[in-house]
């Protein structure tokens, strides 16, 4: 076998498990249960090409996701929602996790078609999208759900935002112009050709003539069809008394097109239908490539706003009626239980358990919860379970709130004027100037007949091609380079604000701690056994818990050792028997110091006693990430100002704060809180870049000039910053840095070399030795110089 | 020479059709994935009749 992973996954293979599946005569290995059964299911409905014909593994295959999650689909209201109606069939649009190549997209096709009851799919592997259309009197949507979990993609309900649909139509609007843009310079070329040798070996006038009004018409099209985008935009700068880019392209465009024209109509001067196609096609282009790249970031992160209805189990008397969570009412009771959502704040009526609020709070420790204390909307709950007597409706709760401050800050986003755009502004007018003195000057004192020729020559060889795509290519390039690491750009001034950042703010939980418990210490008392099957012995068992503190042990696990009867003690820890491999059957307990029987004198999380006998303690933290020391020292050495930001206010913060030695640190922040800190630091003028992962964090990301949100992040956080990291990894922080910066340089070169032309060819334009030839062929060059520059930036 | 006359209307008209084409794939929205659309040619609609008798005479890949 040529490669050990799991056939599926290509993940390892956790030692002592036997997933196996013989596919084609051959054996083949799988690293869980939920891979096995994802590849059985492929191969049994005859798809198995995919395992041929893919071009990256699958992501591994997750169990049985939440019955009650799908089936809340099902109603009714929520139906309405998410779908619509077009002649009998029902339409619906899914994101789908998972999707890593073009082969997923035909075994998702495949897989549904073969559903009598649904009419058409179209999967989008580029942007993870699937669009059914159905007949949902044969087929729930929750079982549709269904069958696309089977094959190892997590399917939900999507709903593209109206911007992205204008994006999408937009895309495709491109792609039309592009081509009569590109068909029409070739003719036109190919006419130019002609009309270039004719000029040498002579030419019949009667041909010449023929030649120019196919140009003419050919070329028609181009200009007031492809080039529109321009023209509007130009349009609307010079109509709000502006200056952009789009101003002198319009303007050359049009001057070159209206000259070869009237030279056409009237059988003088020069034509330059060429030039005017092939600008208009090179600027499209690139303009082109440079919104795709925008429109997949940003389809990209939109995946990430799924409509999870959140539900909630209301208590009516002895029975229990599934709701959605936006129909809660004050006073009303619902139970909640072990490993979900709490949908609504609220006051605890009975039960007991722990849950985690560090999404809201920043905390990371889970809270204890008992009768009587409060609890809020969007936190999870771990072990127990608990009634809960709702106090606010979901739309008044603290997520709410959190919501709604973030959307106050949306508008308030600190804005910076583009140096390029105040550049092209400054450039224009003086080009402009130039432009019109140059024709009064010819035309009053100098040669009358010239003057037009003149200063179209002018126009033509300071084109502001050159200039145009300095920047959109640098950017567009910056971004493809960038992408592949991992990082992805929805808000392009990112790149030209980074390189003068001043200030970072970062938060704890979660972003510079892992946001989970991992065993910082451990303590052996019995010298009968070793730390490392007794960790094993304890995530055996811990594999039975629903509680944050049994993922601390997830890697120890070895299925190898055997326990029965695991009892879930809500609140202490868990009991189980353990039966060695000679029969020997001992009492087993992993769990509170107090549960265990031992004093409780350490900080230890979890003990393990067996027999009653304390044998072993473990210390857990949320430990700080591996690469943030040096990720911290590198930003230092930049200049930068560190701040630590963060809702915890325990004794963790001075334990990170004395490993990474921030410049400043705020703890026990709210939210808002948070947003102050960081307007205090834009007020200063500093520019700010704030790192996050909590739905706390995220009213901060519009306050900050740049926000950064991590992949392992909340849905909320992800989707409202600037750049995603989506490696999971901090490094990544520092890849964006420096490809900001180099995206920087490259732009200034481009700048220098596109004006520094400009700056010479100008005068002798002006004095008019520059035939319109040797302007085109100058400006072609310039451009090119320019593009390839900026491709430099796709290398390494 | 004046064959040109004829020959570059001819040449246009193809254009038209070809840019016509164009057009109509781009609203049908065959421009979508390009991914996809490159790898279908890759996957044979229907194989499972004749499995059983290529498995025999193929090796499985890797």
């Amino acid at each position: 076998m040529s490669y050990t992973g799991c056939f599926h996954c290509n993940e390892a293979i956790p030692a002592g498990s036997n997933f196996s599946l013989v596919i084609e005569q051959q054996q083949r290995l799988f690293c869980c249960p939920g891979c096995l059964a994802v590849a059985e299911t492929i191969i049994d409905q005859g798809l198995g090409d995919y395992y041929k014909f893919r071009t990256a593994p699958a992501s591994k295959a997750q169990l049985v996701p939440d019955q009650l999650q799908l089936v809340s689909y099902d109603s009714t209201e929520v139906l309405s929602d998410l779908t619509q109606h077009k002649d009998n069939l029902t339409q619906i649009e899914l994101s789908i996790s998972g999707i890593s190549c073009a082969a997923c997209a035909w075994l998702i096709e495949k897989q549904l078609q073969k559903n009598p009851a649904i009419h058409n799919v179209s999967v989008n592997s580029s942007t993870a999208r699937c669009v059914i259309s159905w007949d949902i009197q044969r087929l729930k949507l929750s079982e549709l759900l269904n069958i696309i979990n089977k094959l190892g993609y997590q399917a939900s309900p999507f709903m593209a935002d109206q911007e992205e649909a204008v994006q999408q139509a937009e895309l495709r609007r491109f792609l039309k112009r592009l081509a009569v843009s590109g068909f029409m310079s070739m003719q036109v070329m190919m006419l130019a050709f002609g009309l270039y040798f004719g000029d040498y070996t002579g030419i019949d006038p009667e041909f010449e003539g023929y030649l120019r009004w196919i140009s003419l018409f050919l070329t028609t099209p181009v200009v007031f069809y492809s080039a529109k985008p321009f023209t509007l935009s130009a349009w609307r700068a010079v109509k709000g008394r502006e200056l952009n880019m789009d101003v002198p392209v319009t303007l050359a465009v049009f001057y070159t097109f209206l000259a070869s024209a009237y030279a056409t109509v009237f059988d003088t001067g020069e034509v330059y239908f060429e030039s005017v196609c092939m600008f208009v096609f090179l600027l499209q282009l690139g303009k082109f490539f440079e919104f795709r790249a925008r429109a997949q970031a940003r389809a990209a992160t939109g995946n990430l706003l799924k409509i999870m209805p959140v539900s909630a189990r209301l208590v009516q008397g002895d029975e229990l009626v599934p709701t959605s969570a936006r129909r809660l009412e004050a006073g009303q009771v619902i139970l909640v239980q072990a490993g979900e959502t709490i949908a609504a704040d609220g006051v605890v009526l009975s039960g007991e358990s722990s849950v985690d609020e560090s999404m809201l709070t920043g905390e990371y420790k889970a809270v204890n919860k008992a009768a009587g204390d409060a609890v809020m909307a969007g936190s999870i709950n771990h072990d127990g379970v608990m009634k809960i007597t709702v106090h606010q409706p979901l739309a008044h709760s603290r997520l709410g709130q959190i919501i709604e401050l973030q959307q106050q800050t949306l508008n308030q986003k600190p804005q910076i004027v583009e140096k390029t755009t105040q550049l092209a502004r400054f450039f224009i007018q003086r080009l402009l100037i130039i432009a019109l003195g140059t024709f009064l000057v010819w035309y009053f004192w100098l040669d009358k007949d010239r003057a037009f020729w003149v200063t179209l020559s002018v126009l033509v060889a300071t084109c502001p091609c050159a200039l145009t795509l300095a920047t959109p290519t640098a950017i567009t390039c910056a971004l493809a380079r960038l992408n592949r690491k991992g990082i992805l750009i929805k808000n392009q001034q990112v790149l030209e604000i980074l390189p003068q950042l001043d200030s970072v703010f970062l938060d704890k939980t979660g972003s510079l701690t892992q946001g989970r418990f991992s065993i910082q210490r451990t303590q052996l008392h019995d010298q009968a056994y070793t730390p490392d099957t007794l960790l094993a012995l304890i995530a055996r068992i811990e594999a039975y818990s629903e509680h944050p503190i049994a993922h601390a042990f997830e890697s120890y696990l070895d299925s190898k050792i055997k326990v029965e009867q695991v009892q879930v003690h809500v609140g202490s820890g868990l009991s189980a028997v353990w039966v060695r491999e000679h029969g020997e059957s001992l009492e087993v307990k992993v769990g509170s110091a107090a549960f265990c029987g031992a004093q409780a004198e350490t900080a230890a999380a979890v003990c393990c006693s067996i027999n009653q006998h304390l044998v072993f303690s473990v210390e857990l933290s949320d430990a700080v990430r591996p690469e943030v020391p040096a990720l911290i020292q590198t930003l230092k050495q930049r200049g930068l100002h560190l701040s630590m930001l963060t809702g915890d206010s325990s004794a963790q913060v001075e334990n990170v704060q004395q490993q990474l030695q921030f410049d400043r640190v705020f703890k026990g922040c709210s939210p808002e809180q948070k947003v102050e800190h960081i307007r205090q630091a834009v007020a200063q003028g500093d520019k700010v870049l704030m790192l996050g992962d909590g739905i706390n964090d995220s009213p901060c990301f519009h306050a900050a000039h740049v926000s950064v949100a991590l992949d392992s992040g909340t849905d909320l956080s992800k989707n409202q910053a600037d750049v995603v990291l989506l490696h999971n990894n901090l490094n990544s922080l520092q890849e964006l840095i420096e490809g900001a910066v180099l995206a920087q340089r490259i732009v200034k070169q481009n700048l220098w070399w596109a004006v520094g032309y400009n700056l010479v060819i100008i005068p002798l334009a002006v004095m008019g030795f520059v035939s319109p030839y040797i302007a085109v062929i100058g400006m072609s060059f310039s451009s090119i110089l320019v593009v390839s520059n900026s491709l430099r930036l796709l290398k390494a | 020479m004046s064959i040109i006359y004829v020959l570059i209307p001819i040449a246009i008209l193809f254009v038209c059709i070809g840019l016509a084409i164009f057009f109509w794939a781009v609203r049908s929205r065959q421009f979508d994935d390009l991914n996809k659309e490159g790898m279908s040619i890759l996957f044979d609609d229907e194989k499972k009749t004749i499995k059983s008798e290529t498995d025999t005479d193929k090796q499985p890949p890797q």
